[in-house]
């Protein structure tokens, strides 16, 4: 029986909700702009309810520390210095180091500064593409190099910016099982918005079930399961977000140093790690190496999907 | 449907998992708390203890602590305890019923063949009051008072501990160290060591200083799996002798006892232990395993193995079977009597308690809950049986015939009660 | 002591030591792998309280003292 849905569904604006489901407990919320929710394997509807409260709290304070969008929030504030530097506190400091680790082993593909190409590229569906004038003059505005980053303090140069959605996010699951793992001994799993990570065995020994949707068919029947009791799963691809040029599409992922979408990637990538930042962090990467991603995770020794 | 399996891990995913490792464990709450706010725990135990014969104890503790929202906490425990009945006096069993008088002055008759005892009744009462404070996030520190009393024994004593978690929390480093300053004022005063007890006590009571330093190590080895090692050293100075006990004055061709002499102990005693500990944590169950290796200046060598199996048995219930295993070398003064007319030694004890013994304890704890209360319960039963060597070979004449180390054996009960609101 | 529990002995405390050594390995535990050790049940000391009284017995029926805790306070039964 799937015991969740790694797909998107269209988000509601309600408050938490919890309900039991077969033997264990369901709740859902909203935040980072994605479905979230909290699996349970417990019988207490009181336990499960203080560890929802635990996770909502925790995916709205990362929301809204590392938004881009709330005017006065850190990222606001770094992305409009204008080229002054920033001083961060030690939870920023530690996610951006791992960002700079993910961009120093993948050779610059992950990168953090890569956003200002949005502004060039709009993935609508349409297939409007900018020209390479445009994306060069893009490109000025990219490139982790271009950064300085030291002792807390973080220089960005004026018209570039950072995001923190993809990492943060996968933090954002990652640590809130970590706060979780302090509150229970029972075995719970942890989706935000198909960002996930499951803590260990249900009861009886039996492992979570996550459904991952067909990259091509929204709403239609999970493609296929993966059964695991332990670890980060996440994914990286193009399922809404495209464009048709020249009778191919081109996922949303942008190469920084090319400024152009990966060519010849995968659908979508799905890697299983240790955690969802590592999990997610491998999928990016795999993603932007394009026809070579299943080579690049067969070298990692991860366990991996690509459709 | 499968997953593509994992072979090998490459250096790349090694740096992602070292960089998610330190992003993830900043801010970590301390193990000991899942959650912030000020809470309260209230423990109680009552121990129900008899030996066969001789003594029997009475002792329930009740303990309070407060851990408040920055993480320190505040405890208070409270113990009493009464022990009634006998214990051997160190003298040798005689061919014909002796009669000996105690301290307090009480008159037993000891029938032929058996061991002497002393007969008494005491009770002890004791406070303690401890204070943790964690402080630079990895740091935990801990400093304690102790304070008992009983007819003809006062303790009074001071600790403190200091703990560190390193390599991401995974090891804790902990040194502690503890003094005490113990009074002994027995009834009758303080008896001259190896005298016949007719000179009259030099003084009416004694002090006995024990210091005692301790390094621990506890180490994360798995997810399930934790280990510890630990050492102990302790100095104790002063009065070191028990005032009760006794040698007999033997003969040294029929053995009788012919009259009882005060024991004399050294008044320094150095001590060393190292204790060896692992917990295992299977699918649900938990295995605990240790062994201590002591030693100490007197010679006195012991080994002790422990082990624990908590079964659970689901709804909260769970049952602890649990083995010990204690073996210990004679001290190089103990003896079981002295001899008429031989020249008189520098120290000697003739108790048991120091002298060559094996104990076994074997027991279980059932641990339970009440349903809609709060608070868990448990309850154990144990018997532990010591044994020695009854005939040993350097014993003379009668005293050949009679077992100088009758198995001890001892039953207990203990209730506790633990709540935290 | 006998040969046998001799050879026990060394063997389970090998086994403690290596546990030692091999947790200084680097990739051993990960934070989030704490569930089951934040446990009461899988502390090396679970119940502080039954321990001081079970130290209170033996340490009046034998003649060895010293273990996890530093000494709290004597007692006159030895």
């Amino acid at each position: 029986m799937s015991a969740t849905r790694q797909a998107a569904r269209r988000p509601d604006a309600t408050a938490a909700s919890l309900e039991p489901i077969e033997d264990y407990f369901v709740g859902r919320f909203v935040a980072m702009a994605s479905p979230c929710e909290l699996l349970v394997d417990t019988d207490d509807r009181a336990s499960a309810a203080a560890l929802l409260r635990t996770a909502e709290r925790e995916a709205r304070r990362i929301e809204h520390k590392f938004s881009r969008y709330r005017p006065g929030n850190l990222v606001h504030r770094i992305n409009h210095s204008g080229g002054r530097p920033v001083r961060v506190d030690k939870e920023t400091a530690l996610l951006l180091d791992y960002a700079a680790t993910c961009h120093e082993v993948s050779d610059g593909m992950f990168d953090i500064t890569s956003g200002a190409l949005r502004r060039v590229w709009k993935f609508d569906g349409g297939d409007r593409v900018p020209s390479q004038a445009q994306v060069q003059e893009a490109l000025q505005h990219v490139g982790w190099h271009r950064v300085t980053w030291a002792d807390s303090t973080l220089t960005l140069p004026a018209a570039m910016e950072i995001d923190l959605g993809g990492v943060g996010k996968e933090y954002a699951v990652d640590h809130t099982a970590v706060l979780l793992a302090g509150q229970t001994r029972d075995a719970f799993l942890v989706n935000f918005g198909g960002d996930l990570f499951a803590s260990g065995a249900r009861r009886g020994g039996r492992h979570w079930g996550v459904g991952l949707d067909d990259p091509e068919r929204t709403g239609e029947a999970v493609l296929y399961r993966i059964e695991f009791a332990r670890g980060g799963l996440a994914t990286s691809g193009d399922a809404r977000r495209f464009i048709r040029h020249e009778g191919r599409r081109l996922g949303h992922i942008l190469n920084p140093k090319t400024g152009w979408p990966v060519k010849d990637a995968p659908r979508s990538v799905t890697v299983l790690d240790r955690t969802c930042l590592q999990a997610g962090s491998l999928s990016t990467i795999a993603y932007l190496q394009g026809p070579g991603a299943r080579e690049f995770l067969e070298q990692q020794g991860v366990e991996f999907r690509i459709v | 449907m499968q997953l593509t399996p994992a072979n090998r891990t490459s250096s790349l995913r090694g740096r992602l998992g070292a960089a998610a490792c330190l992003l993830l464990t900043a801010g970590l709450p301390s193990m000991a708390q899942g959650e912030s706010g000020a809470t309260t725990q209230f423990d109680a135990t009552a121990l129900l203890y008899g030996e066969r014969n001789r003594a029997n104890v009475a002792e329930p503790t009740a303990r309070i602590a407060r851990r408040f929202a920055d993480g320190q906490s505040l405890s208070a425990q409270f113990g009493f305890d009464v022990i009634t009945g006998a214990s051997p006096s160190g003298a040798s069993p005689s061919g014909v019923a002796q009669t000996t008088t105690s301290a307090s002055g009480t008159v037993t008759t000891i029938p032929a063949g058996q061991i002497p005892l002393n007969s008494f009744k005491d009770s002890r009462y004791a406070a303690d009051l401890e204070w943790q404070k964690p402080f630079l996030r990895s740091f935990l520190s801990t400093i304690g008072g102790h304070v008992s009393r009983e007819k003809d024994y006062q303790s009074l004593g001071a600790n403190g501990k200091l703990s560190v978690d390193l390599l991401q929390r995974r090891t804790t480093l902990t040194v502690g160290g503890g003094v005490n300053r113990d009074r002994v004022f027995p009834v009758g005063g303080i008896p001259v060591g190896l005298s016949d007890g007719s000179t009259p006590a030099g003084s009416s009571a004694l002090s006995k200083d024990v210091s005692t330093v301790m390094l621990g190590l506890s180490q994360v080895v798995t997810r399930r799996w934790l280990v510890g090692l630990n050492a102990t050293r302790t100095f104790e100075r002063g009065y070191l002798s028990e005032p009760y006990k006794v040698l007999s004055v033997l003969d040294g061709t029929t053995g009788l006892p012919s009259g009882q002499w005060m024991e004399k102990r050294p008044s320094t005693r150095e001590r060393w232990s190292v204790l060896a500990s692992s917990v295992y944590h299977l699918t649900d169950d938990v295995l605990s395993l240790s062994y201590r290796y002591y030693r100490d200046d007197w010679r006195v060598r012991s080994h002790t193995c422990d082990a624990r199996y908590r079964r659970e048995l689901g709804g909260d219930r769970y049952l602890e079977p649990h083995l010990r295993y204690y073996s210990q070398s004679a001290a190089s003064f103990f003896r079981t009597g002295l001899l008429d007319g031989a020249p008189l030694p520098e120290f000697a004890t003739a108790d048991y308690r120091l002298g060559g013994l094996k104990s076994v304890t074997v027991g279980a704890t059932y641990g339970f809950r009440i349903s809609d209360r709060p608070g868990e319960w448990t309850v154990r039963a144990e018997y532990i049986g010591q044994f020695g060597n009854g005939h040993p070979g350097a014993t003379v004449g009668i005293q050949r015939q009679f077992d100088l180390f009758p198995t001890v054996s001892i039953g207990s009960l203990l209730v506790g009660y633990s709540v935290e609101f | 002591m006998t040969r046998p529990l001799r050879r026990f002995l060394h063997a389970a405390l090998l086994l403690i030591l290596a546990g030692l050594a091999s947790g200084c390995a680097a990739t051993a535990v990960r934070p989030w792998d704490r569930d089951l050790l934040a446990q009461k049940k899988m502390r090396l000391t679970p119940s502080p309280m039954v321990s001081a009284v079970d130290d209170h017995i033996y340490f009046s029926k034998e003649g060895s003292t010293g273990g996890m805790d530093v000494v709290g306070g004597g007692c006159g039964c030895n």
